[in-house]
């Protein structure tokens, strides 16, 4: 069946319309704002660049450049390396399908919380007499208490926590239409198992990776919550600097610190696309 | 070359050694999923450089008797011996055989090359010895100059082929077939049947191959094995399994065939009379036939010969069929419902629908089957 012009408009009409209230419109008012100055507890309708230069030669702000990337790249690494031995397992350990959607169910159910709800989890998981604290000295690991609030080091642990499911899922879904009768032909052909993986199946579910990578990367990146929850007053990252500024009224500032941050997750978007785009398709 | 013998492709690979086919042997192999049991106490010699094929229609226990051979699943019983060497839990990496997978299984991300040399490589050989064996593969199956294509830019025959190459050029003793030929159209089928029975026959290796195609088993096979529900019902040449089906399954499953249902009445030295709807009727016997046993008479189409009415079994022609080699008639004596198959010359005077004709046949061409 073929829709007519005026019928494919029509269903697209409420995603468009939502998408022009929602997203461009504010992507107007903060283009606009960029372009404006912060004075004196007010903002000056004035056409300047002013508000740039003071941002790109503000050492500070490349500190939370810097900060925002590095914790995107750690949670998004942390989040493959756990994620992907787990869609491994899912997909070939598992062979009853009842059990392995179940367990997937399992594994995606976290994302029925709120991310504020699971953050302050977090928060007690993490205090020095939480639970982790006190399971590590049990077991004698440490004799201390790890100091694992209010700096970086619990925001990777609860990023990547709720990252999880953005990085299995990709995965999970791209080994799940690999052909199993390749890994099959590779050990026939005299791989063992760890040569069969390397050269077959990881190369061949890298697209899922990659997949996985741009998600975690990006929501990391834009995850205000739980750095800011967590992080104390000690993790600057880009979004708490666009909240903070907002709330002092500083809509110039916010507005750039905004579009330094939409300008990341492009940039990331785009580099990841061009690798996808140059793997084999499955 | 004006002048000169030419050289065959692929006579240099037998030049430089393949090792000769080995022997399996399955011994009493049993295999169940769950609580299907795949493959029922099988039991099978396959001799060294043999074209053997298992012929079975789909969920016979055929597959997985071939993966079992392989090394990609166990069995639960019994075991496979390879050149007298058991096999056990051995996996497939460290099995003489290679497998040719149904859906070729050949690996998207890499170039014909490296599919081909990808057995090579895991056996870490220096580059030199890959390309020169991966150029003879290539020769072998006639592939030469599409070494550097992907996978995705070949035909389904020339991934048939690669395939082929792809387990060949490990040299394997025993090389194991999985219906590969059945995503191909039949004009390539037939194309590359040819090809599989000139690989084998210039290489030595044994072949095992899997199908549920009855004409390509007979075609290429030095022997047959058929199985039906996880058990092997007959092993034996494509003539003996023609002319002297074991069961009233296999009789249907290899070839067309009268089956006419009766009770044995009397047993000769080598022949049986029959008590059947079309009278009694005399075939020859396979042994072990007892009078009373419910048994059926089976004769090929092509057996039957068609006679102006008068005497003997007499038949109505309800259909008739002409395909260029022979004349397919649809006949009913009765209840009775026969094919028959006459050879064709120009100017055979042909019966037509409605006319009644006698149906007869030497008693030596028809032989009983027994139900199970």
């Amino acid at each position: 069946m073929k829709l007519s012009g005026t019928a494919v408009l029509g269903l697209l009409a409420p995603g468009l319309a939502a998408m022009a209230v929602l997203y461009v419109v504010p992507l107007g008012v903060y283009f606009v704002n960029s372009f404006h100055v912060f004075r004196d507890g007010r903002i000056l309708p004035v056409w300047t660049f002013q508000t740039y230069l003071d941002y790109f030669t503000d050492p500070f702000s490349y500190k939370v450049i810097a900060e925002s990337v590095r914790l995107s790249l750690v949670v998004t690494g942390l989040a493959l390396a756990i994620g992907y031995p787990v869609a491994y397992a899912l997909q070939t350990r598992v062979r009853a399908t009842g059990t392995r959607a179940l367990l997937a169910l399992l594994l995606f159910s976290p994302l029925l919380v709120s991310v504020v709800v699971r953050t302050y989890g977090w928060l007690i998981l993490l205090a020095s007499q939480g639970l982790v604290n006190t399971a590590l000295r049990a077991v004698g690991v440490i004799d201390e208490p790890l100091s694992l609030l209010f700096n970086t080091r619990g925001v990777v642990i609860s990023l990547t926590h709720i990252m999880l499911p953005f990085a299995i899922f990709p995965i999970y879904s791209v080994m799940g239409r690999l052909d199993r009768d390749l890994k099959d032909a590779a050990t026939d052909l005299g791989a063992g198992w760890w040569e069969a993986f390397r050269h077959v199946t990881l190369p061949l579910t890298m697209p899922g990776v990659v997949a996985g990578a741009l998600i975690c990367f990006t929501l990391a990146l834009s995850a205000f919550v739980t750095p800011r929850l967590l992080g104390g007053g000690r993790v600057q990252v880009l979004p708490r600097m666009v909240y903070n500024n907002t709330v002092e009224i500083n809509w110039p500032a916010g507005a750039v610190s905004g579009l330094v941050l939409l300008a990341l997750s492009m940039a990331a978007v785009w580099a990841l696309n061009a690798v996808l785009r140059r793997l084999p398709s499955v | 070359m004006a002048g000169s013998l030419q050289v065959l492709p692929g006579a240099a690979p037998r030049a430089s050694g393949a090792a000769g086919g080995a022997e399996v042997d399955v011994r009493t192999v049993t295999k169940r999923f769950g609580t299907v049991v795949a493959v029922s106490a099988v039991s099978l010699t396959v001799r060294g450089g043999e074209f053997f094929s298992l012929l079975g229609p789909s969920g016979c226990g055929k597959t997985t008797t071939l993966r079992i051979i392989g090394g990609f699943e166990h069995a639960d019983e019994g075991d496979v011996a390879i050149d007298g060497r058991l096999m056990g839990r051995t996996p497939p990496n460290r099995r003489e055989t290679n497998m040719v997978f149904q859906r070729l299984a050949l690996f998207p991300h890499y170039s014909v090359f490296d599919n081909i040399a990808f057995g090579l490589r895991m056996k870490r050989l220096s580059e030199t010895e890959v390309r020169r064996r991966v150029n003879e593969a290539l020769e072998l199956v006639r592939l030469v100059g599409l070494e550097g294509r992907r996978i995705g830019e070949l035909s389904g025959g020339q991934q048939q082929r690669v395939a082929l190459a792809r387990a060949l050029v490990n040299r394997p003793r025993v090389l194991l077939l999985d219906e590969p030929l059945s995503a191909l159209d039949l004009k390539l089928r037939l194309q590359m049947q040819d090809e599989l029975k000139r690989l084998q026959r210039e290489l030595g290796t044994t072949f095992l191959y899997v199908t549920h195609d009855q004409g390509e088993a007979l075609a290429m096979s030095d022997r047959i094995g058929v199985m039906d529900g996880g058990r092997l019902l007959q092993v034996g040449t494509p003539m003996e399994i023609y002319e002297r089906p074991a069961t009233r399954f296999v009789a249907n499953f290899i070839g067309d065939a009268n089956l006419i249902d009766g009770v044995v009445e009397q047993v000769e030295e080598d022949l049986a009379a029959v008590r059947t709807s079309a009278g009694v009727v005399r075939a020859r016997r396979q042994g072990g036939e007892q009078p009373g046993e419910a048994v059926a008479v089976c004769v090929r189409p092509e057996r039957l010969q068609l006679a102006p009415p008068g005497g003997g079994l007499s038949a109505l022609v309800e259909d008739r069929a002409f395909s260029g080699l022979v004349v397919r008639y649809r006949l009913a004596a009765g209840p009775l419902r026969l094919h028959a198959a006459v050879p064709y010359h120009s100017g055979t005077p042909l019966w037509q629908g409605g006319d009644t004709v006698t149906v007869a046949w030497d008693p030596r061409q028809a032989v009983v089957v027994r139900e199970r």
